[in-house]
């Protein structure tokens, strides 16, 4: 038999059997379904974590503080300095007296400067990082710091880490929890499947017995598994297209909070198709974990 | 006029031609099938219930022979062919199917070996789920002997055993004795080498059991080792009366001895 003939068949008997055991195979695809859905709890955390760094990364900016004693020479060999850096975007200048004019926008500040009669502000650079750049710039901090014309480089060292050692923490969290989740479903679906092939152990017993080969025997059942698996990925990305459309109205509306709007068709994609892959997988490694219970090898 | 054969490659070829088809279905089988012959010696089994079925049994069935077994309810008839069938290793004894120890095979072996095997057991049943028609490419799928235009091949078949216009149906909804009939059709369609028929007439009615009987005698010709066990000793007095060349042996006691002197 050809091997187009083969697949013809697995194909055709998977999808079949998949509406002859519709019970069992309701029962599986919710199973998968209600897995999914918490998966993409954490999948759409992750996302939405990862869109706020994104977006933190873009704003991020450093000020480097040149020092009092510093010339004008000195401010164009440290912008030139800065502009040859690879791992900076844009260099702004901020002159002290635009500082300080910045400074006496607030009353109590101003009073001070009064008082203290002169400016006491420095000559400042606003740089801009590539993005690429943004998780490492101690080392270029580092060197700035070396030179000594520049008086201090502020970045927001310790508010950096923080929202980048949560971000972190918040993927692992989600990677084992969602990793805990992921293998519990693999258990109860290849569990739910076992049933359904004990169900089925009589036409398995008959099948053998008639020298079907394996590929017979099992072909349709991993299809009719990964058809499964498939389908309760599907059931979940209609589920979550429409709590974007909805809830995320609704958030924005009522919360102010734009999390899920603001999020990119493309991300949406992305998080549909892993769902689309998990979910396959899934149906297809819980059919595949099934079949390899004793009962069924013990058939030739 | 339908006829299918297996060539030099052993793949079974459909070939159908317009015509009426034939009573005798496999008077037009083309090409011959490599003969498959039986020994067996000191053969015993004794069930897990202490009971022996067979006891230092002799058996022996020559190339392309049909053997009838004949034999009382409870006699073992079923379990002796599910031996030769490989389903039930016998408890001591020889066994040799074209000079084969088949429960010695691997697996890939076993699964060659039981791809010439067609066997009508009782439990060995339909699959429920399928149609008669789908059960029957099951076969010609899993024999690997399906081919083009085995759909017009089984539907030909199907009409000339009685069982024109079942093609969909679903088991539940036939006879016990058409189920028989597509059981048979089932064990018979791919040609194979070696038929084993426990008690196949059971609960079929006259015009049944003259078609099946054909149907076998048919396979025989074309080359195909039969052997078939019954209870009814009037199947040994219509071979008698129709010069059939069957060759009887009737278990008794875990004994296999000849009758030939009754089919001659």
């Amino acid at each position: 038999m050809s091997t187009s003939s083969r697949l013809f068949y697995v194909l055709k008997e998977g999808f079949l059997q998949l509406f002859r055991s519709r019970g069992l195979s309701t029962a599986v695809i919710v199973i998968v379904a209600s897995t999914l859905l918490q998966l993409s709890f954490f999948l759409g955390l992750s996302l939405v974590l990862d869109h706020a760094l994104g977006s933190a990364r873009e704003k991020f900016q450093m000020a480097v503080f040149l020092a009092p004693a510093a010339q004008p020479s000195d401010r164009q060999r440290i912008q030139a300095l800065l502009l040859a850096d690879p791992r900076v975007a844009s260099v702004g200048l901020v002159t002290k007296e635009e500082a300080l004019q910045d400074f006496r926008k607030d009353p109590e500040i101003d009073q001070m400067v009064e008082a203290l009669g002169e400016n006491p502000l420095t000559d400042s650079f606003t740089v801009v990082l590539r993005k690429d750049a943004v998780e490492k710039p101690d080392e270029l901090v580092a060197k700035l710091r070396q030179d000594p014309q520049i008086e201090e480089v502020d970045y927001g060292k310790n508010e950096w880490e923080t929202v980048s050692n949560l971000t972190h923490v918040a993927r692992w969290v989600g990677l084992v929890i969602g990793g805990f989740i992921f293998l519990t479903a693999l258990f109860i679906i290849s569990n739910t499947l076992s049933l359904a092939l004990w169900a089925r152990r009589e036409d398995f017993i008959l099948m053998a017995r008639m020298g079907a080969p394996t590929w017979m025997r099992w072909g349709p059942y991993l299809w009719e598994g990964l058809l499964q698996g498939l389908g309760g990925a599907l059931l979940v990305v209609l589920l979550m297209e429409a709590l974007r459309r909805g809830a995320g109205e609704a958030l924005q509306k009522y919360a102010g909070l734009d999390m899920l709007l603001a999020l990119p068709a493309g991300d949406w994609g992305r998080l549909y198709f892993t769902l689309v892959v998990l979910g396959v997988f899934l149906g297809f490694l819980g059919a595949f974990l099934a079949l390899q219970r004793k009962w069924v090898r013990e058939i030739h | 006029m339908l006829a299918f054969f297996k060539d030099s490659t052993r793949k079974t070829v459909w070939k159908m031609e317009a015509g009426i088809v034939p009573i005798s279905l496999f008077r037009f089988l083309d090409g011959e099938s490599a003969h498959m012959q039986i020994q067996a010696f000191h053969l015993t089994k004794v069930h897990d219930s202490g009971v022996k079925v067979l006891d230092d049994a002799y058996f022996s069935a020559p190339e392309g022979s049909f053997v009838a077994v004949l034999g009382e309810s409870r006699t073992g008839k079923s379990t002796f062919l599910k031996i030769l069938g490989g389903e039930e290793k016998p408890t001591s004894g020889v066994l040799r199917i074209d000079h084969k120890d088949i429960y010695s095979l691997s697996e890939k072996e076993r699964h060659q070996w039981l791809s010439d095997v067609g066997m009508i057991f009782p439990d060995l049943k339909l699959f429920p789920d399928k149609t008669v028609e789908e059960n029957i490419h099951f076969i010609l799928q899993a024999k690997g002997a399906s081919g083009e235009g085995e759909r017009e091949a089984v539907a030909k078949l199907l009409s000339n055993a009685g069982l024109e216009g079942k093609a969909s149906s679903k088991p539940s909804v036939l006879s016990s004795g058409e189920q028989r009939m597509v059981l048979a059709l089932r064990a018979m369609i791919f040609r194979p080498r070696l038929l084993l028929a426990d008690d196949p007439f059971q609960g079929l009615d006259e015009k049944a059991i003259a078609v099946l009987f054909r149907l076998f005698h048919e396979l025989n010709r074309s080359g195909s080792t039969v052997i078939l066990s019954t209870q009814q000793m009037a199947f040994l007095d219509a071979s008698r009366n129709n010069s059939l060349p069957i060759s009887w042996v009737k278990l008794e006691q875990g004994k296999l001895e000849p009758l030939e002197e009754i089919a001659s």
